[in-house]
Formats: structure tokens, sequence, C-alpha cells
């Protein structure tokens, strides 16, 4: 196996994370440390409160712990600057949310489309690729919609195709199905690991979904905050 | 992209953007419609000066500051020279419309027709009636009266002249002179029942003058008396035209006007008759610094001992009127923009506070802070420059219905109504000033906003609800 495949995507080392409300502290995530293969369908599990979310946001680089470190495609994002980590989560993380959170004034293409702005990619390259993917989750009819005129499940689908049409390394999901009925939450999970299996991304999630932990390649359990 | 982002993010809610660019638009209307009048009441104003005095006036030296007190002491020798110089001039050349001599005086004017012997104290100016005329044709930003030819001083009688109003009540002729609002004075017999007679020496001048001349018409007449340059007393006659009434008290009941002719030799008898000024009206109000530096340099070049003062030196009133604008205009300006400030300021905020998560979700997918904050700052200039657009073309309506809708006013420095009119706001400082500025306070209000949505942190604006 090359070094590459080997390399864990996401190395936790010792990390903490304390939330302050007014005068208590209250200990989010505790002293965890682990890695995660690349290529994998990966689970964070654990119950309500139990740190999921607060891990999730380290991982993804929209958070930092208040001491330990954390390593994205071996880059020590701890040490970068606000500007730096913000190209770096747009080159590397996808991101989909539990509410979609779809930009509303952007029809579904747009909306697939914008990471690919971020990243200064040619118009005419963005527009190939926006299709490809729109294609790849089922949307390619619903391209000029925007996010109100779509279903759940399709506001999620473009929400995956949001995440991965710049090819990220690793692409996080914070309860993807939770907001769906269950058919649909059937359809998001097979799509996803579809789309994993196809671009090889690294998806990791957090999740109470039995449907996603089945199709987990690697998991942890949190609770309290600490690994179990 | 961020234009489009901005541009739908405007109209994500349509009400509260229509209501903040009708703000700023009624601010641009404002402003706009202000600046149009005031530009409207400088043109008038301009105008007016301009043709009763032209843009520059050639004096003797040390004539503006003493003068006016013994014009006759400051004459401008060989007049007649100077002026074909001037005329003769490549630049001046072009620039000039009239070139005309004017003799300013002071004495006492006089009435002792008909049983009466009331006299005042009196301002005359000696002027060459044609140029007037010519002069009174000027109208470059089309703020002036229309035109009226008007021939009191233009007839060969050389002893016809207008009075001011004032001059003409105190003088007791407001009824011979058919003047409307002009009230005679009570009459009030002499001891003895009549007039007191006109010192003997005096009368025999008066007498001697009036015996001199061929027909004087058949209206009023008053005796104008003044010393000569050498100091003697001297006396003419002037038959009274008309009145032309001034704007301001103490000049309409002082004011003469009288040919040029008359004049001298009321100043300077049978001795050179000289001017006191040499007055220029350009083409052009433009032109006025060219044309002064270009008079300054011929003057120095040729040793000669006068001096140039443009209409605004001689009409401080003017420059005051223009300050005094000014300085409202600029107080009604931030006013405007303190309000489009604050409605803007609003605005912005309502829109970081409803679209925090989606903050939270952009900057998570990469998007910088400073991308952030050019989002929001774009849309507020957006919405400044709509707004501004709109008031600049609401502004055009007003200003076209206003100027056809027949409204009349008596402006500062006028003594008749006119219609009411306003300028085209086309000026560039005012224009483009106007919505720069709007468009600028729009934009500098959306930075606090803007700001808070930048700096706020990922994780708390996903959770944001």
């Amino acid at each position: 196996m090359s070094e590459q495949a080997t390399t864990p995507v996401v190395r936790l080392d010792h990390i903490s994370r304390v939330y302050h409300a007014g005068s208590i502290a209250v200990p989010a995530v505790r002293d965890i440390s682990l890695e995660i293969r690349p290529r994998v369908f990966c689970v964070i599990v654990g119950p309500s409160g139990s740190g999921k979310t607060t891990l999730l946001n380290m991982i993804g680089c929209i958070d930092v712990p208040d001491s330990g470190g954390v390593e994205v495609q071996g880059e020590d994002v701890l040490r970068l600057s606000d500007n730096a980590l913000a190209d770096f989560r747009a080159r590397n993380i996808g991101y989909v949310f539990q509410s979609f959170n779809l930009i509303p004034v952007l029809s579904a293409f747009e909306n697939v489309e914008y990471p690919l702005l971020l990243l200064n990619v040619p118009a005419a390259e963005r527009r190939r690729r926006t299709l490809a993917m729109l294609e790849a989750v089922g949307l390619e009819t619903q391209a000029r919609q925007r996010p109100n005129e779509l279903s759940g499940g399709q506001k999620q689908r473009v929400a995956i195709a949001r995440a991965l049409v710049k090819e990220p390394a690793l692409v996080l999901a914070d309860e993807p199905t939770a907001n769906l009925d269950s058919a649909t939450g059937t359809a998001i999970t097979n799509l996803m690991r579809r789309m994993q299996e196809t671009f090889h991304t690294s998806f990791i999630f957090s999740t109470h979904d039995p449907r996603l932990m089945a199709e987990a390649d690697q998991t942890f359990s949190i609770r309290d905050g600490i690994l179990v | 992209m961020l234009f489009r982002l901005a541009l739908r993010n405007i109209s994500r809610n349509r009400r509260r953007s229509v209501m903040t660019a009708s703000l700023v638009a009624m601010g641009a209307l404002a402003m706009l419609l202000f600046g149009a009048f005031t530009t409207y009441i400088f043109a008038g104003i301009e105008t007016g000066l301009v043709q009763r005095g032209g843009h520059l006036t050639v004096y003797r030296q040390g004539y503006f500051l003493f003068g006016p007190g013994n014009p006759a002491a400051y004459g401008i020798d060989d007049h007649l020279a100077v002026m074909r110089d001037i005329q003769n001039d490549p630049v001046l050349r072009e620039m000039i419309n009239v070139i005309t001599p004017t003799q300013a005086l002071v004495g006492i004017a006089g009435n002792f027709s008909g049983g009466t012997s009331a006299s005042k104290t009196f301002f005359g100016t000696g002027l060459v009636g044609a140029d007037l005329e010519r002069m009174r044709q000027w109208n470059e930003h089309g703020a002036g009266r229309p035109y009226v030819p008007d021939d009191r001083l233009s007839d060969p009688n050389a002893s016809r002249g207008v009075i001011g109003r004032g001059v003409a009540r105190m003088l007791g002729l407001c009824g011979d002179l058919h003047v409307p609002n002009c009230p005679s004075p009570e009459a009030k017999p002499a001891a003895g029942g009549a007039a007191p007679p006109l010192d003997p020496a005096l009368a025999d001048l008066a007498h001697d003058e009036q015996g001199g001349r061929p027909d004087v018409g058949s209206g009023p007449q008053i005796q104008l008396l003044s010393a000569t340059a050498d100091g003697a007393p001297n006396i003419v006659s002037l038959d009274v035209a008309g009145v032309d009434t001034q704007s301001v008290k103490e000049l309409d009941d002082n004011y003469v006007a009288m040919p040029l002719l008359l004049a001298q030799q009321l100043v300077y008898g049978r001795g050179e008759h000289k001017v006191t000024g040499i007055v220029l009206q350009l083409h052009h109000t433009r032109d006025v610094p060219v044309a002064r530096a270009r008079l300054l340099a011929m003057i120095a070049e040729r040793h000669l001992p006068l001096e140039v003062r443009d209409f605004r030196e001689l009409n401080p009133f003017f420059v005051q009127v223009v300050g005094l604008f000014s300085l409202i205009f600029v107080f009604l300006s931030l006013i405007m923009v303190m309000i489009v400030l604050f409605a803007v300021v609003n605005t912005m905020t309502m829109n970081v506070l409803e679209r925090t998560a989606e903050i939270g979700t952009v900057r998570a997918m990469g998007v910088r802070r400073a991308s952030i904050r050019r989002l929001f700052l774009t849309e507020g200039a957006i919405l400044g420059a709509l707004g501004a657009s709109l008031g600049v073309a609401l502004a055009f309506i007003a200003i076209a219905v206003i100027n056809h809708s027949g409204m009349q006013w008596t402006p500062p420095g006028n003594t008749d109504a006119i219609p009411f009119q306003l300028a085209w706001p086309t000026r560039p400082a005012l224009l483009l000033g106007s919505w720069l500025g709007l468009v600028l306070a729009a934009t500098l209000a959306t930075l606090p906003p803007a700001n808070r949505a930048a700096k706020s942190r990922i994780v708390d604006a996903l959770r944001h609800v």
C-alpha cells in the first residue's frame, strides 16, 4: 500500500474541549485520541449531548480544542491562520448538515457550483463538474430549482453534491438523515455509500441512525465526551 | 457571483429592501431638489448682477476702497485708449461680450417744480444706454427674466434718465411718473404759502443749465447737484423717464441712472471727460479668472494705475448668499445621510441576524471572513445605488413638473415676481456628489453589521436558529 493510502486522514491527539455557560464549565470532549483511515465510511455514535458534534466540528476545522492536536490530511490545522484554515476547508473538507443548510437564493445548480467558485475553477470546468455531480445524485432535472422548491430528500442530495463536487479528502456529515423520513433516509444513506465508493472520499458521520451504523467501515462511540 | 448573490439577497426581503431604498431615494431627492434650487438661485442672482454690472470692472487704483466717496478724483485717464487696448487683446477679444464705460457720482437731487422743494442725496451712475441694453440680454444660465427692451437710457436725448422708486417717492414724483404703490408726501405749504426759494447761485446755475439745452421733454425733471473734479459746484437737469426699482431699499432711495455724457458733464464740467470704471461683460462666467489675469498682466505691462475687480468682490451679498445656501445644503445633506445611515444599519443588521446560520455554512465551506464582509458591503452599496438612482430619477421628474407648473416667486435681489424654476442638477459636483455620497453612506452603514457577520464564530453561527 502507498504511504498516502495508509496515512490517517484525521489524527486527533488528546484533544479536549470545554464550553463555558456563565461560570459553569461543561466539558464536551475529554482527552480523545483517534485516527481515521482514508477512504472509509466512518461513524461517530453516541447519545445526544455526548460530544459527537463537537468532535466533528474539530475534525472539520470549524472549532478548535482547548488542548491537544488535530491533523487533517497530514496538516497540523491548529497552526494555520484563519484565512489559511478557510482555504484548507475549501480545498479538503465537504459538509453535509442535518438541516441541509443550502443557500436559499441560489438554485440547486448554483449551490453545487458554489464550492468550485471558492477554488477559482474555470467556468466551463465548473459547469461540467456541477452537472456531473447533479446527475450523480439524480437531480439533473432539478438543477434550476431553488431549495424551497425541493423536498427534504432532494435538498440533502443537493447538499451531498455540494460537499462532493470539489472532490474533497473528507466529507463530514452531522446527522444527515435526522430530518428525513425513513425511506428517504435509507435512500440518502445508500447514495452516500455509493458516492464514497465512487469518489474514494472519507465520510465521517455523527449519527443515531442504525442504517448508517450498519454501513460503517470504522466506528467510534462517544459518551460524556469520552471514547468508549 | 458576489454581485449576483448580493442582488438576490437584497430581493430576499423585498419590502424591507424597498423601504430602505426608498429612504435613500428620498435623501437623494431632497438633496438634488435643494441643490437645483440653490443652483437656480445662484444663477439668477449672478445673471442679475452681470446684466447690470458685468463680470469685471477696471478702476483707477484705490477706487475700490476710497473712490465711492469721491468718484471725481478717481477718473481713468484716457479711458478710450484703455478700452481700445482691451478690445484689441487677442485673448480678451474672444471672451468679451460687452465693454462699456461708467461714471459713478454722488450729489444732491432736487425737485423744485410745481411748488415742491424736495431734495436728497443720491448715488448716480452714468452709462451708455445701448451697451446696457446689450448687457441686459446676457443670460448664460437661462435664469434671467425675459428680456424686455428698455430705451429710457438709449434715447438721443442725453438728459433722460431713470431714478429709484425711493428717490421718486421722496422727491414727490410718484404721481407724475404714475408709479404704483408709491405714495406722495402730504402737501405742507411752507410759511407764506410758497416753496422756499432756491439759493440764488444755484438757481442761476440751474437756469443756465436749463437754458443751454434744447427741448427737455414733457416729463418731470429734477436737478442734480454735484462737485466737479476741481471742487466747484455743478448742476444739471435730468428728465426723469421712469422708475427703476432697486431691490435694496438704501440703494432704491438713492439711485439715479443717467447717460454717461450727462454724468461726465456734471462731474468734469468742461474738463477732460473721464470715467470711473470700464465694465467688461464676458460671454461666460467661467472665463472670469482668465480674463482677470489677462487684464492684470496688461495693466502691469503698461504700468497703468488701474485695478480690476470682479462681480463677486463688488457684490459681497452674492458671496454671502452662496455661502449661506451652501451651508444649508451641507446641513440638509448631513441630515439625509444620517437618516440613510440609520435605515441601512437597521436593515443590514436584520439581514445579518436572519442569515447567521447561512453565514456559518459558507464559512464552514471555506469562505473567508473578508468575503463575508465584502458580500454585506456589496449589498449595502447596491441598496444605496438603487435608492440614489431612484432619487435622481424622481428629482428630474419633480423638476420637470415644477418648471412647468407656472409657479412664481420673488427671489432675493429681485423686485418683481418671476417664474419659479429649478435648475437641472447636472452639475457633476451636485449630481455625482449626492449619488456617491448616499451610496457611500449606505455602504459605510453596512460596515458594523458586516463586521459582526464576518467575526461570528462558525459553530455559534451554525447553531443559530
